[in-house]
């Protein structure tokens, strides 16, 4: 454990940082990226252990594998290298695509990824990491096939799904977050969904405030109220700081009302449960052969709300300029048949360029790069809470429309696949989005002390997760209303 | 937008289409006015706080509503989360007037089982060569509705602020005298956070629904 702490303490100084070996480290490992990042094997595992002794776990596995890391001390005892194939897929891939945009980057991010550790860790006072795992078994279905404590050693769970086979990797708590974050960084949507929860435990554990509004997450029953009771939190947390002015800027919640994307949601939900409530009563009036009929047709509606899927590979293209969305997001619109068209998500994608190119701008000047962490943090969670009112409000918008045409069957069929494409795209931009900006703060805040660093590109994870869970449920709350038109259109021609 | 506030009340603004009910809300909250604007699609969403006290804000979450008739079954689904609202007709546009009691029908019928507060709102009166209806019928009909009544330009910005104000201050007083409540499930009026300064004030003990931990 002291050798673990030692390692932690030489990296988190930051004037050692500078002329430490780790230095040398971080250039090998980029040579690497560039010369194998396609081979997942060997090669990117070492560049994966480099990076391991950021990572603060305690567990027996860890240190092993830090002992490696560091080729000091135990050397490379253990565990053959093949052993983290699954996982290392992963870095490859993030590698790879990291590569194509930002090389000079790649060493500085893999970097963050292991301050958010150390943040989610340390600053949010989990009890103990193996208490933890053991806490996250229970919870995690998916994670199968490996044990806490010989997870490391557990070949079979690297090849399975990249959740599972990355939680059976790792044994403690941290290294799930970890994990996490790495799967973040290699494009998966669900891994940012899934931080959330994750995070939303951990949290909960170290902080009993937080626990109560998980606990009322579980208890409410509209996103929005969530949401509303999570602001409230914030305005009131606020409402004691004297410098409500620069400590607003970075509130998700706050700000997402602000920009009125807990009214849309509102709205939503109203328009929702109310054609929810119509489709019940027609079912009701039908007899049980019609009725089985229109269930059936149903289905098919129904079908692209449940057929989510993340494509990964595409998310390689990171270092667009988010032409491609607004492209994407202007055809679909235009396909939906109604008067709706995407001006709004398009110009907040615009203005969150803008706020990039400035970030960009400043971070060349090497002086004023040191104090604009903040800066890029708060420009971050405005960003997403931005975009994601915008989704929100288009998806409201949509419904409104959708309830007062009529269209035919066939066209509405074709709009829940737009919309479930909408959401897609909607999604990966978050994700997107928030890689761009945690990769900008890492590599402007390599000054910045690690206790400084993490927190923001922790917060920055953490939203875009949000982001995307409450666009998912959003396009949800469509379901009735397209049913409820789909319905309409049934009765006209029956 | 200060984020400290008493109490926030939603109101709905509704009225014909092109009465001019997006130009008032955008000059109470933006403090501009553009000449042509698209029509409103569903329901549209403004804010702001408004002081009617020395110390006590209210904040005004407000519904823009479409006013055009194809629009209308979905905005009925908007009224009952509210707790009061502006009712606007273009005092250059007969028809606007007459559709007044309607629409009041209306938003009465779909707050059930919960109470309005209306004020009915003469809006354009910058141009006066073009009225349609005299100061005295539309105080006549509020009068008759339980309504009180202004006449406003969001062009000039005249009494819009104060529209806002009298309605809001309307609602405080019933919600100070209880005619008005709280209640769970219902938009209309919740309590905010209250600034340490005021705790003395009733207002500050009030609200025991919400609980600081």
């Amino acid at each position: 454990m002291s050798d673990t702490e030692n390692q932690r303490d030489f990296l988190e100084t930051d004037d050692d940082f500078k002329e430490s070996p780790f230095t040398d480290t971080v250039s090998d490992a980029r040579e690497e990226f560039k010369c194998d990042a396609s081979d997942k094997g060997e090669t990117t595992s070492l560049t994966m252990t480099r990076k391991r002794p950021e990572s603060k776990s305690s567990t027996e596995s860890e240190e092993s594998s830090q002992g490696k890391d560091k080729d000091t001390d135990a050397g490379q005892k253990d565990r053959p290298s093949e052993n983290y194939q699954g996982g290392w897929g992963y870095w490859g891939n993030w590698g790879k695509s990291l590569i194509t945009s930002a090389t000079a980057t790649v060493a500085t991010v893999g970097q963050g990824i292991s301050h958010v550790i150390e943040k989610a860790e340390s600053s949010l006072g989990i009890p103990s990491p193996t208490d933890m795992s053991g806490e996250l078994k229970k919870e995690e279905t998916v994670d199968v096939l490996s044990t806490a404590g010989d997870a490391a050693n557990d070949k079979s769970s690297s090849n399975t799904s990249h959740i599972g086979g990355a939680i059976g990797m790792f044994s403690s708590l941290t290294n799930v977050v970890q994990s996490t974050g790495k799967t973040v960084l290699s494009g998966g949507l669900d891994a940012l969904e899934f931080i959330g929860k994750k995070t939303m435990d951990v949290i909960a554990e170290g902080d009993p405030g937080f626990k109560k509004t998980k606990g009322l997450m579980l208890r409410t029953s509209t996103l929005s109220e969530v949401l509303r009771e999570a602001k409230e939190r914030e305005e009131q947390q606020t409402s004691h700081l004297v410098d409500t002015d620069t400590t607003r800027k970075a509130h998700y919640g706050m700000l997402f009302d602000e920009l009125q994307g807990l009214s849309h949601l509102e709205a939503l939900e109203i328009l929702s449960s109310e054609s929810a409530a119509k489709v019940k009563s027609v079912f009701t009036t039908l007899s049980g052969d019609e009725l089985a009929k229109l269930k059936e047709e149903l289905e098919l509606v129904k079908k692209s709300f449940s057929l989510i899927e993340f494509d990964e590979e595409e998310e390689e293209c990171i270092d667009d300029d988010g032409e491609e969305f607004v492209k994407e997001v202007t055809a679909a619109m235009a396909e939906m048949k109604i008067m709706v068209t995407a001006d709004k998500l398009v110009q907040a994608r615009k203005r969150v360029e803008d706020w990039m190119s400035d970030i960009n701008t400043q971070r060349e000047e090497e002086e004023k790069a040191r104090c604009i962490t903040e800066e890029i943090h708060a420009s971050a969670i405005r960003s997403l809470a931005e975009l994601t009112a915008r989704a929100i409000e288009q998806f409201h918008k949509i419904a409104e429309l959708v309830l007062h045409s009529q269209e035919e069957k066939d066209t509405v069929l074709q709009q829940a696949k737009i919309l479930s494409q909408m959401t897609i795209i909607l999604c990966k931009e978050v994700s997107v989005l928030s890689k761009k900006f945690t990769s900008s703060l890492t590599v402007v805040g390599t000054h910045e002390k690690g206790d400084v660093l993490n927190p923001l590109i922790t917060g920055i994870f953490l939203e875009a997760s949000n982001s995307a869970s409450y666009i998912q449920d959003a396009f949800q709350l469509l379901l009735p209303v397209l049913e409820i038109s789909y319905i309409q259109s049934y009765m006209r021609t029956a | 937008m200060e984020a400290i506030w008493i109490y926030q009340f939603r109101l709905i603004v509704i009225g014909d289409s092109t009465v001019g009910k997006s130009c008032l809300l955008r000059r109470f909250t933006e403090g501009k006015f553009t000449d042509v604007s698209d029509p409103t699609v569903g329901v549209d969403f403004f804010a702001r706080l408004v002081e009617i006290e020395p110390g006590k804000r209210i904040k005004l979450q407000l519904w823009d509503t479409a006013g055009q008739e194809r629009f209308r079954s979905i905005t009925r689904s908007y009224y009952r989360n509210s707790v009061g609202g502006l009712l606007v007709f273009d005092l250059t546009n007969r028809r606007s007037f007459e559709h007044v009691k309607d629409w009041l029908d209306e938003a009465k019928m779909h707050v059930q089982p919960f109470k309005i507060v209306f004020l009915l709102v003469g809006h354009k009166c910058d141009l006066p060569s073009q009225r349609q209806v005299t100061r005295e019928e539309a105080e006549k009909l509020a009068l008759a509705c339980g309504m009180k009544y202004i006449e406003t330009s969001a062009k000039e910005a005249t009494n819009v602020e104060e529209s806002f104000t009298v309605l809001t201050r309307d609602i405080y007083e019933r919600v100070k005298k209880g005619e008005i409540n709280i209640e769970e499930d219902w938009e209309g009026v919740k309590s905010g956070f209250i600034p340490n300064v005021v705790h003395s004030s009733e207002e500050a003990v009030k609200p025991g629904k919400r609980c600081f931990c």
